[in-house]
């Protein structure tokens, strides 16, 4: 029957992820065999139009070296192919990319979105679960009417207001945490919480609109075990790709 | 005096010589009769002509497209374009064969790790499923349903330094010349 007691509590929490937006760094190996790739490419590779043209004019001036004597006009400017290099080369070290490690990075400001461009960032917020205050994933109790998808949305748009932006993967949960009360409050019609978890990918660069009001922060998924409690972060590593 | 202007009484066509008279000859062409079959007929067997050289050229089989990046252009098969290098020493040769054996053992570990993670991530959602269908029947019927809205999944990609604020890129034009085939 529809109003029979629920003896487990639904919560639908959602998982906010900040895609990564550099690549990683190579590894060791990776390096060593994008390297011997290279050589290989060059070795199998024929000469080009420039390259043919730079040997041709390296064999003109050590001709007219050895020979000693100009038969072109000495005012007369020809191009050569090594300075048409340089030029590139000069061109090249004028410009400056943005630094992959952001300032947040070495100040570990973990409030920011610019930090570890290279990998997931998760948002962490502080609840308050019976009488504690704990580092969740946001979170929301599930109301009748509703799916728990749009349970998980409410949570998201309670958090970080509602024009935020993002594509959630579908609409079946991707964990789930069970847990009891403390005995202290349980009773038969109200045994536990389940929380399901919803993965979002986040589409809005800016969160500048954003009303946080309780603390929160981005994390990756190594730094998560300095938040989360145990249980909770073995159900949430499980569906974590990283 | 002006003369009682008279009104002449018009024809019908230049062939009705008075009004009064029934028409006295028929209207006739400059041509004759004859020509126009002829005609006819000539036209016919030109449309003939032409649809069964239509036919043919159908008939035949359909040109293929040549696939340019299989086509190396013959100048660069001449000889002066060969590379001159110096001969590998055993040294390299040896650190080529262990290095590329390495790299199989990295890259067998990399897929390993990605399918066991793949599996985990299946194994939660399922448990997490057979929860919600242990709680609530409809519940689980709106997780299961399909989301029309998630594809067209489109997504860039990462690159090697994060985007420059308040760059202004040299202005120009790109103008495609690749050659279209049509068959």
């Amino acid at each position: 029957t529809a109003t029979a007691p629920r003896p487990w509590r639904l919560f639908g929490a959602m998982c906010l992820l900040r895609l990564p937006r550099i690549t990683q760094p190579l590894e060791k190996e990776e390096e060593e065999m994008t390297a011997l790739m290279e050589q290989i490419e060059l070795e199998k590779s024929h000469y080009s139009d420039h390259e043919i043209r730079k040997l041709e004019e390296e064999e003109q001036l050590r001709r007219r070296k050895e020979s000693m004597y100009d038969d072109e006009a000495p005012g007369k400017t020809v191009i050569m192919a090594q300075d048409l290099e340089d030029k590139w080369e000069q061109k090249f070290l004028q410009f400056e990319a943005a630094p992959r490690i952001t300032d947040a990075d070495k100040n570990n400001i973990r409030t920011s979105l610019d930090r570890r461009l290279d990998s997931n960032l998760m948002l962490l917020v502080k609840q308050k679960i019976g009488n504690q205050e704990l580092w969740l994933l946001p979170q929301v109790e599930w109301q009748p009417g509703e799916t728990l998808r749009s349970t998980a949305e409410r949570a998201m748009a309670t958090f970080l207001g509602d024009r935020i932006q993002a594509k959630i993967l579908g609409n079946a949960p991707y964990g789930i945490y069970k847990y009891k009360f403390p005995r202290s409050i349980r009773t038969e019609g109200n045994v536990g919480a389940k929380v399901f978890f919803f993965k979002a990918f986040l589409q809005s660069s800016d969160l500048s609109q954003a009303e946080l009001k309780e603390d929160y922060l981005w994390v990756t998924k190594d730094e998560l075990g300095d938040y989360l409690k145990l249980e909770y972060l073995k159900k949430v590593n499980r569906f974590l790709l990283d | 005096s002006s003369w009682p202007p008279q009104t002449v009484p018009l024809r019908g066509s230049h062939w009705q010589t008075s009004l009064l008279a029934i028409r006295a000859s028929l209207p006739v062409r400059a041509q004759p009769k004859k020509k126009k079959k002829v005609d006819v007929k000539r036209e016919q067997a030109q449309k003939d002509r032409m649809k069964k050289k239509i036919k043919k050229l159908e008939k035949a089989a359909p040109e293929m497209i040549p696939i340019e990046d299989f086509i190396t252009p013959l100048k660069y098969s001449d000889s002066n374009r060969v590379r001159s290098l110096a001969p590998q020493s055993f040294e390299e040769t040896e650190r080529r064969v262990l290095l590329l054996k390495k790299w199989c053992l990295f890259k067998q570990k990399q897929d390993k790790a990605e399918k066991k993670a793949i599996q985990t991530l299946v194994e939660a959602q399922q448990e997490a499923l057979k929860e919600l269908r242990l709680e609530s029947e409809e519940l689980y019927q709106a997780a299961i349903k399909r989301d029309e809205g998630l594809f067209p999944f489109e997504r860039d990609g990462p690159n090697y330094t994060p985007p420059l604020s308040g760059y202004d890129p040299p202005e120009g034009k790109c103008v495609d010349i690749t050659k279209v085939y049509t068959q």
